[in-house]
């Protein structure tokens, strides 16, 4: 491979790393426990803030040029594991509010209303993280310290992408398959029936929205560690249905397929626009992707609302066992969103 | 104080706009039982074919009549081509939003993609400024809470005194006990879709007569407030969306003045967490908490 494409390779490889923890965690909400977490995008914004200021340095350092608040100069693990505290801090913080006595539609809606918000508040107070113009130049973790060529140190980091990914699959793929996760799955076909058995829906419901939070702000974090730049133009509120239609087209509620559809719908969607000549007026390519993203969702939604993959469903032998096996082709079209 | 009573006003003229918007978005909930996201992207239509009367030499009024028509069509129409298939197919609530939005997306983006990502800008002519008990408004103002205060008196009218309003009502506390009484409930769905299109429309052409330009993403924009304005007063409840419109508008426009105007949708947002904290159901909450969407 020649470096160039070694490069781009790499990089499409970091972005695919991102979008699986983004995924896995918005599925934990929307697709095993009914959360529609309209405002996912704010968390994964945060956490990338929050590792960006906390490498950056005081917001005097290269020659301040950029204002933001809680500048420090923290060795590489710590940006990110604070990105994580902060995202569930927020995310309890929204979802303790948000979550408490709506229903799951309006739930949807005070979600969406502090995402736009939020890149209110971030594009206008200019000293919070630099307004509009956003913060860059946030050094690459470990770069001074292992020595590579920049070119290692892109395989490098798609190394410790797949280290984060592996670890938000382990967690996400225990926390779905024990009880937890059943009563996860209760909440999300029958809440009444959930509640009715003693589950507490309310606490369930934030439990996964802070998860997701947590995760989301890793996934963010490890998105600016790598790239070194961060605005909100990155995080503009239409960017959560990019998450949303991977895990729809994937097959919500199904790890492995919400893989298969981060690979689709965030990597290929993004990439190939790249390809085809520029056409129509400024702008246009750019519209018309999110025009197929409505598409592909609404057509998704009505014809195979279960996903590419869909969701396993339990069985259980004699004793009461839970025995995984896949659903296949065979189970009849389950309306995936339907209660 | 004369700041503040300046401010006051143009809270009236912004809350007049969201008194007609939230209405209508939260009669469109409350009888048919979609929360349609793709709201912001009606007001945005009609205010882009307004735009293109106006650009043709037609008056402000003429572009209104004709955006409240296109609106009423539109909505009608989404309803009977994309909603109902969904709504047919079972999908839950919260699958409906995903479907409104999916809905939002694809047409602010077609627009944005075919008229390109311009200000465009209504031609009206010089309005005359009146001035009385500290309040400066133009005459354009004033006609606006003008078509706001007839949109609502006329709604109120509708509802309380027609067989129609009474058949609306009767849908929206219970569609199953209304269709067993007789009542054609997908024919009232279809008029909701119709009068509250019109309202959108309506909205639309007023909220930019006021602003003078929009972009393509001005409607979902002021979706936010809309939502606000909807919770505040009580989903579900017209009434209590028009004392949301009025709550949230003049918030947010005083704060427009005192804080930073460009902050002036937190404020709307800081007013719907206290409210969701403190009263969830909203100000007029019964009918949400008859629907289930408080607990």
């Amino acid at each position: 491979m020649s470096s160039a494409l070694q490069f781009y390779m790499s990089t499409l490889l970091v972005y695919l790393g991102v979008s699986l923890i983004a995924c896995w965690a918005l599925n934990l909400q929307i697709g095993v426990t009914g959360v529609l977490n309209l405002g996912f995008i704010v968390f994964q914004a945060l956490g990338a803030y929050t590792a960006a200021v906390l490498t950056l340095g005081p917001d005097t350092s290269n020659g301040g040029f950029q204002h933001y608040v809680f500048g420090a100069e923290l060795p590489f693990p710590v940006p990110l594991l604070a990105a994580a505290g902060v995202g569930a801090l927020a995310s309890a913080g929204l979802g303790s509010i948000g979550l408490r006595r709506l229903r799951s539609d309006y739930q949807a809606m005070v979600f969406l209303v502090a995402a736009i918000i939020a890149t209110d508040v971030a594009t206008n107070v200019t000293g919070l993280v630099n307004g509009a113009a956003g913060l860059s130049l946030v050094p690459q973790p470990l770069s001074a310290n292992v020595g590579l060529s920049p070119l290692d140190y892109q395989w490098f980091y798609v190394g410790l992408m797949a280290i984060l990914c592996a670890v938000a699959f382990l967690l996400i793929r225990r926390l779905t398959l024990s009880p937890l996760g059943r009563s996860l799955r209760a909440v999300r076909d029958h809440e009444d029936a959930a509640e009715a058995l003693g589950y507490n829906v309310y606490r369930l419901r934030l439990m996964v929205v802070v998860i997701g939070g947590a995760l989301a702000a890793v996934s963010g974090a490890a998105l600016v560690e790598f790239i070194g730049s961060w605005g909100p133009g990155s995080w503009f509120y239409q960017e959560t249905f990019v998450y949303l239609a991977a895990v729809i087209i994937g097959g919500s509620g199904n790890n492995i397929g919400v893989a298969l559809g981060a690979l689709i719908v965030p990597v290929a969607l993004n990439e190939l626009p790249r390809f085809i000549p520029d056409f129509g007026g400024p702008g246009f390519v750019d519209a018309m992707r999110w025009v197929v993203i409505g598409v592909a969702i609404l057509v998704f939604l009505y014809f195979r609302p279960q996903g590419i993959i869909p969701e396993k469903r339990n069985r259980f032998g004699l004793a009461g066992t839970v025995r995984h096996r896949w659903s296949g082709l065979a189970t009849r079209a389950r309306v995936r969103l339907g209660r | 104080m004369d700041r503040l009573v300046g401010a006051f006003g143009f809270g009236l003229v912004t809350a007049s706009i969201l008194a007609i918007a939230a209405v209508a978005f939260t009669l469109q909930f409350g009888i048919t039982n979609i929360l349609n996201l793709a709201f912001g992207e009606i007001m945005t239509l009609c205010a882009y074919i307004g735009y293109l009367l106006n650009a043709a030499g037609a008056s402000v009024w003429l572009a209104l009549v004709v955006g409240a028509v296109a609106g009423a069509v539109f909505s009608a129409l989404l309803n009977r081509t994309i909603y109902a298939l969904f709504v047919r197919r079972g999908t839950a609530l919260w699958g409906m939003v995903i479907v409104t939005i999916a809905v939002a997306l694809i047409m602010q983006n077609t627009l944005l993609g075919l008229a390109g990502p311009h200000n465009f800008t209504y031609t009206i002519p010089p309005a005359t400024t009146f001035r009385f008990a500290g309040l400066i408004l133009t005459s354009l103002q004033l006609e606006i809470i003008g078509v706001a205060i007839v949109a609502m008196l006329t709604l109120h009218m509708m509802l309380r005194y027609t067989r129609l309003g009474k058949a609306m009502r009767a849908t929206a506390s219970d569609p199953a006990l209304a269709q067993s009484c007789g009542i054609n409930a997908s024919r009232v769905i279809d008029l909701v879709w119709i009068i509250s299109g019109a309202l959108c429309g309506i909205a639309g052409v007023t909220l930019v007569m006021n602003t003078v330009s929009f972009t393509a993403s001005t409607g979902s924009d002021f979706l936010v407030v809309i939502i606000a304005a909807a919770i505040v007063g009580g989903v579900g409840a017209p009434y209590g969306a028009m004392l949301g419109a009025l709550l949230v508008g003049v918030t947010s426009e005083v704060a427009a003045v005192y804080v930073n105007a460009s902050l002036k949708n937190v404020f709307a947002f800081a007013l719907l967490l206290v409210v969701l904290l403190i009263r969830p159901q909203g100000f007029i909450g019964r009918a949400r908490v008859a629907k289930g969407v408080v607990t």
